[in-house]
């Protein structure tokens, strides 16, 4: 779901893109990407990849059609820190190229679609695929990993356009996560299905691209992953203070400039225990990497 | 400029040979075998074929070149030995064409593939639009063409734009591989005409027996990551059982004239 | 196989395609940052929005039914908010409306008035991270040469097959396809790294001087700005 501008109000928009563009900034530097390596062309193909990838569109029964978001799958290969930049790159792409998601709602869309599908596609796929990496673990961890990073990523996006106000919350968080849910089974059926004709065909380009590269940021992604929910209750629970559907009545009637303040709070206080969620995860990871180093 | 791509050295001598290579092993990652025990020395100014089956080697024979695969033993370029210290220095000197014009035009439009290069080797940004001409005009293209991106271009066009931006390095040593494949035939005799033009010392891995009796004077027969002949391109490409050991055949013009 | 459905009409030759992209992405963020801050009620200022963007669209010369087609891509959030419109009020409604369209009008301006060789230009000078921009660069390059992979595979594939697969066995074959794919993409980054070294690549990207500022420029973002200033300033 790229959202497109207008739907989100500018406080949150631009604070998510204050927050991405943050968080391009770390990855780039956490990648500790030599730009002379190997990896740069290949982060610009793999984009392109995904990119095309989502154009291929199949149809799925009942008339919708399905395609692979990738952002799990660019994780499992390169890394969730690559992976994440990659994804980032393909979002700027969409916006620009096909106009898929808006100029200032760019940094909400890298969040949900970029950061938050490589992430938490990434600690999926650690957590399940344990250390045999026998096929079928394998194909069970791709799977979940997809599925799961694209419900979470729409769940956002609902919150998102919930706090602005676009979409009731409940009404969003029902129908787009829900939605999700069925579309994401392609999602991790892609996922799973890629990565075993991998395993079977180039098992090397498991082995050395993605696992055991950054293993630190694994704990960052797991910790996302497991602060997120707590995120989205500490989030419920808040706006439902007053209920959302009396506030959102009395906001229809004054300024949406109004509405924005009174989101602006909720979005406030989610924003930081996010970014708490994210910083501790970080840290830990920090500390974690310079206690393995020799 | 004459001094440079013939390759004359510090003290103004001459250097005899462009390239020497001997006894150059090389293996995968994986542990295959590509090339084994090479010996090969190319003079200055000398055009040289490498001819053999897919899979035999030549590609990354050519790699080796410009050190970006490094096998056993040093390679010389011009008379000075390929090491990590002088590496952009070699690449300066040893131009590689790739087979498939989309490796190698990465950039979003076509000025910025052919000022790619130069503007690596460190050639001043105001110099640049001249050199980006002259490469256009040495290839036969227009100057409009730089605007536009690689994949509004036809493969002729894509494999010429590919040889301006090698060509725009100025090298003394052109490596080229495939340069004819997918090709029509009016397109191929436009390159044959280009390149029999350049005053480059001239290596060409290539199945295009033709282009080779076209444009060079010398042939290395290759197969299996192992040299099994090298001398004279008439005398070799028309030696039918060699040609068929190692999987060639003798062109057409050579048959006709063993003919009666 | 010629793809022009990304840049079709960038290299059109009107006043907006001549202005610097610097200025064009300034410009049009601006302008975008305007729109979404128009009060629900006020008629006037999202009139006078429509009207800039008519008078733009004009300038442009992009075609109008293409600009509409684009529109699509609103749907699926004009739906969800339309459920949504009986609690708010349907004039809350027809603002968002309004207002999505009027960003994705000015969105669609912006990227077709210009290159994309130079947006990636005015977005390295703007301190976008060079690995992003480089791999924006790539991306822009190699997504026509993959699709083109991908259609002949899927050719291919429509040659071998007689009617629908279940859904299980289309999953696998695409599957395989997006795993060929894939692992053809790997093997392209390894020559595009080759060809990068052998032109003497090491780790920093050139970039082409870019085009100077002209008084055009001055002009077009002046007149934008003092245009938002004026809209908010008269509320």
């Amino acid at each position: 779901m790229h959202i497109p501008d207008g739907f989100l109000t500018t406080r949150v928009a631009l604070s998510l893109d204050v927050i991405s563009a943050a968080g391009i900034l770390f990855a780039a530097r956490r990648a500790r990407i030599d730009l002379s390596d190997r990896i740069i062309p290949l982060m610009g193909v793999l984009g392109a990849f995904v990119f095309a990838a989502q154009m291929l569109n199949f149809p799925v029964a009942g008339g919708t059609s399905g395609h692979l978001i990738g952002g799990s799958l660019l994780a499992i290969l390169l890394g969730p820190m690559a992976g994440f930049l990659t994804m980032a790159t393909v979002v700027i792409a969409q916006a620009l190229f096909l106009q898929d998601g808006g100029l200032i709602a760019l940094g909400a869309n890298i969040f949900n679609i970029g950061a938050i599908t490589c992430f938490s596609g990434y600690a999926v796929f650690r957590l399940f695929k344990g250390k045999s990496g026998r096929d079928n673990r394998l194909a069970v961890a791709g799977f979940l990993a997809g599925w799961f990073s694209s419900v979470i990523s729409s769940a956002f996006c609902a919150l998102q356009l919930g706090l602005s106000g676009a979409v009731p919350l409940q009404i969003g968080l029902a129908a787009i996560p829900g939605y999700h849910m069925i579309v994401g089974v392609i999602e991790g059926a892609l996922t799973a299905g890629v990565l075993g004709f991998l395993s079977r065909v180039r098992p090397d380009l498991l082995d050395t691209n993605g696992a055991g590269r950054f293993r630190g940021a694994d704990w960052a992604g797991a910790l996302v992953f497991i602060g997120m929910p707590a995120v989205i209750l500490v989030l419920a629970g808040s706006s439902s203070l007053p209920d959302p559907m009396e506030k959102l009545l009395i906001a229809s009637q004054s300024h949406v400039a109004e509405e924005s303040a009174l989101s602006g709070i909720d979005f406030l206080i989610s924003g930081t225990i996010f970014t708490l969620v994210i910083v501790t995860g970080f840290l830990l990871a920090f500390i974690w990497r310079r206690r393995s180093r020799p | 400029m004459w001094a440079r791509r013939f390759g004359r050295d510090e003290r103004g001598k001459m250097t005899e040979y462009a390239i020497r290579i001997t006894r150059l092993n090389y293996s995968y990652p994986d542990g295959t075998r590509a090339l084994q025990e090479i010996d090969l020395d190319v003079r200055t100014g000398e055009r040289v074929a490498i001819v053999g089956p897919s899979g035999a080697g030549k590609s990354t024979l050519l790699l080796h070149l410009n050190g970006v695969l490094t096998g056993s033993s040093p390679i010389k370029i011009a008379n000075l030995n390929l090491e990590r210290s002088n590496l952009q220095q070699i690449r300066s000197k040893v131009g590689l064409l790739f087979q498939d014009p989309n490796d190698q035009l990465f950039c979003p439009t076509v000025f910025e593939d052919i000022a790619f290069g130069p503007l690596n080797l460190g050639v001043p940004a105001e110099e640049i639009p001249a050199r980006v001409n002259k490469a256009l005009r040495e290839c036969g293209l227009e100057q409009s063409i730089g605007s536009r991106s690689s994949h509004h271009l036809s493969l002729g066009e894509r494999r010429r734009v590919s040889l301006a931006a090698v060509l725009a390095m100025e090298p003394a040593i052109l490596g080229m591989d495939e340069p004819t494949s997918n090709l029509d035939p009016r397109n191929r005799k436009r390159l044959i005409e280009l390149v029999s033009r350049l005053e480059v010392t001239l290596i060409v891995a290539t199945h295009d027996l033709g282009f080779v009796l076209d444009v060079c004077s010398r042939t290395v027969v290759m197969d299996r990551g192992k040299i099994w002949a090298d001398g004279d391109a008439q005398t070799i490409l028309s030696d039918t059982r060699l040609m068929e050991e190692h999987g060639l055949e003798v062109p057409l013009p050579l048959k006709a004239e063993t003919r009666p | 196989m010629r793809h022009n459905f990304i840049d079709r009409y960038s290299s059109l030759d009107s006043p907006l395609h001549t202005l610097e992209s610097r200025t064009k992405l300034l410009a049009f963020a601006i302008l975008i940052v305007g729109v979404l801050s128009i009060p629900t009620d006020a008629e006037a200022i999202f009139f006078s929005y429509l009207f800039a963007a008519a008078v733009l669209m004009g300038i442009s010369q992009i075609p109008l039914g293409y600009i509409m087609k684009r529109m699509v891509v609103l749907l699926p959030f004009i739906m969800l908010a339309a459920v949504a419109a009986p609690w708010k009020g349907y004039a809350g409604f027809g603002a968002l409306a309004v207002r999505a369209v009027l960003c994705l009008i000015l969105l669609i301006l912006l990227t077709n008035t210009t290159r994309f060789a130079e947006l990636l230009c005015g977005l390295r000078r703007f301190g976008f991270p060079q690995i992003v921009v480089i791999n924006l660069g790539f991306l822009y390059r190699y997504l026509f040469v993959l699709m083109e992979e991908a259609m002949r595979m899927k050719q291919a594939r429509d040659c071998r097959r007689v009617g629908r697969a279940p859904l299980t066995e289309e999953l696998r074959i695409l599957s395989s396809m997006l795993g060929t794919l894939l692992i053809r993409s790997f093997e392209r980054a390894e020559r595009m790294h080759s060809a990068m070294l052998s032109r003497g690549y090491s780790g920093d990207f050139p970039v082409v001087a870019p085009r100077r500022f002209s008084w055009h420029d001055i002009v077009f973002l002046a007149g934008t700005s003092a245009f938002v200033g004026a809209t908010i300033w008269a509320r």
